[in-house]
């Protein structure tokens, strides 16, 4: 509780009459000096209602005070009312300049100090609940804020768990390849890369990517549905197995659509994405619905390049693997597919890059 | 002796000092211990020990009680004196210290004839 008055005076009858005039509201604590006066504010400072300062004093004069306490929590929190007998203006200026609320002059009033004395403390009343209710607030607040912080860290642990889960899925069922999926990330994410920086209005951004990139793995989710007579079929497949092949698009949607709720919306719509278009072209020839040019999602764009990249380098039950030259050929003359300009663009940067990441 | 007639003797504003004081009792109460206020043995200890900062400090509370309780003519003198003393030197303050003695005194006399 603020409700003492420090009184600092070198003259013991000044201070008597000070006393005299508020000893019936307050507890009046005094001193003759300045040394003496911070000796107290330190020591007893939270129960400080309002210091009552001269200026002309032995030891360590009033400005002296001011000076040790300007810019502190001190001054912040305890109002300091100059009272003295310096007429100068100058006096008065560098007391305000150093933090003091209000200059009394003397001879002082009685009713005038007694007046004074409790506007000041009142405002420094409401003004320092004031200051605690924020301070709680800010403090609740940002409790909630790490709690959130928390949820959100562990969602997206988990959204990055369920994704790794039914990509190990995929893997084990689909022969293959087991190091498809991370190198299809990896492409993934060099092409992303180059394409967020030369191409901003696609609006990609490093979160968005690192969901882009985790999702990935699940492009094809769906071949999990497919039978090995035909996914694992060494030769070509023939036009009913073709189009039974391409189900693995539509029926890997079903599977994300098949678990709501269980992660987050921006995980699942990048999934789904990825999943449905990876195998949709440019120039709107490919499947399951014939989007044309940026109707494919960016998501989709990426992956799928990341995709048919890995699939040329590499041996399949189907293709022998070519060589790095031939595959970046193929794909700059459509055989494999047709792009957006801007996917062959950063195509043609980062291929130096992707032929190290394919050995 | 009543407060007024003491005020009356020594030239001091009665009727500031009631108005600010609120009280003519307290003022009376205050101006016996007056009597027991040091700032001017302080300021005399001073100048003897040829001590500046000292003898402005006195003085300039001297001058700042005065104020308070309507002791104008020591006031205005002992103002003057803390004044000079401002500067930094006690040099050349005897006839201004004198003053401030020969009003002092007079004070004194007027304040100790409250007490019978």
């Amino acid at each position: 509780m603020r409700n003492k008055v420090l009184i600092v005076d070198d003259s013991e009858l000044n201070r008597e009459l000070l006393v005299e005039i508020l000893q019936d509201d307050y507890d009046i604590i005094t001193c003759s000096n300045g040394s003496q006066a911070l000796d107290i504010v330190y020591k007893d400072h939270e129960r400080i209602a309002v210091i009552l300062l001269d200026l002309m004093m032995p030891v360590l004069d009033g400005y002296g005070v001011l000076e040790a306490l300007s810019g502190t929590q001190y001054m912040n929190d305890i109002p300091v009312l100059i009272i003295s007998g310096e007429n100068e203006m100058t006096a008065e200026q560098r007391c305000f300049e150093l933090g003091v609320s209000d200059f009394i002059k003397k001879p002082f009033d009685n009713t005038l100090v007694k007046k004074r004395v409790q506007n000041i403390t009142e405002m420094y009343l409401y003004k320092n609940n004031l200051e605690e209710q924020v301070k709680k607030q800010t403090e609740i607040i940002s409790k909630q804020y790490d709690m959130l912080k928390e949820h959100a860290e562990k969602l997206a642990s988990n959204n990055v768990k369920i994704i790794e889960v039914l990509g190990n899925i995929v893997e084990y069922r689909n022969l293959e390849s087991g190091e498809h999926i991370q190198r299809v990330k990896m492409y993934t994410r060099i092409l992303g890369e180059q394409m967020m920086e030369d191409y901003p209005e696609y609006g990609l951004t490093p979160e968005k990517l690192d969901i882009i990139v985790s999702a990935s793995a699940l492009h094809d989710v769906g071949k999990i549905s497919i039978p090995d007579s035909i996914l694992l079929k060494p030769g070509r497949l023939t036009d009913e197995e073709f189009e039974y092949m391409k189900q693995h698009t539509t029926k890997g949607c079903d599977i994300i659509d098949s678990m709501p709720d269980i992660w987050s919306d921006e995980y699942k719509e990048a999934c789904y994405e990825i999943c449905r278009h990876h195998h949709e072209r440019y120039d709107g020839r490919g499947y399951p619905d014939k989007l044309a040019g940026d109707d494919i999602p960016i998501s989709a764009q990426i992956v799928s390049l990341a995709d048919v990249y890995d699939a040329l380098v590499n041996e399949r039950v189907y293709k022998k693997a070519f060589p790095k030259d031939k595959a970046y050929e193929m794909i700059m003359n459509n055989e494999c597919g047709v792009f957006s300009p801007k996917i062959y663009e950063c195509f043609k940067k980062i291929r130096p890059k992707f032929e190290e990441m394919a050995g | 002796m009543t407060v007024k007639e003491v005020y009356d003797e020594i030239n001091g504003d009665y009727t500031g000092v009631v108005h600010r004081l609120m009280d003519d009792n307290r003022v009376q109460r205050f101006l016996l211990k007056f009597l027991d206020d040091t700032s001017f043995n302080d300021l005399k200890d001073a100048i003897d020990r040829n001590n500046c900062d000292d003898a402005f400090r006195a003085a300039h509370t001297l001058k700042g009680v005065c104020q308070n309780l309507g002791i104008t003519v020591l006031f205005e003198s002992s103002d003057e004196l803390t004044e000079y003393l401002r500067k930094g030197s006690i040099e050349g303050s005897q006839e201004l210290l004198s003053k401030v003695s020969e009003d002092y005194s007079n004070t004194i006399k007027a304040i100790a004839r409250l007490k019978n």
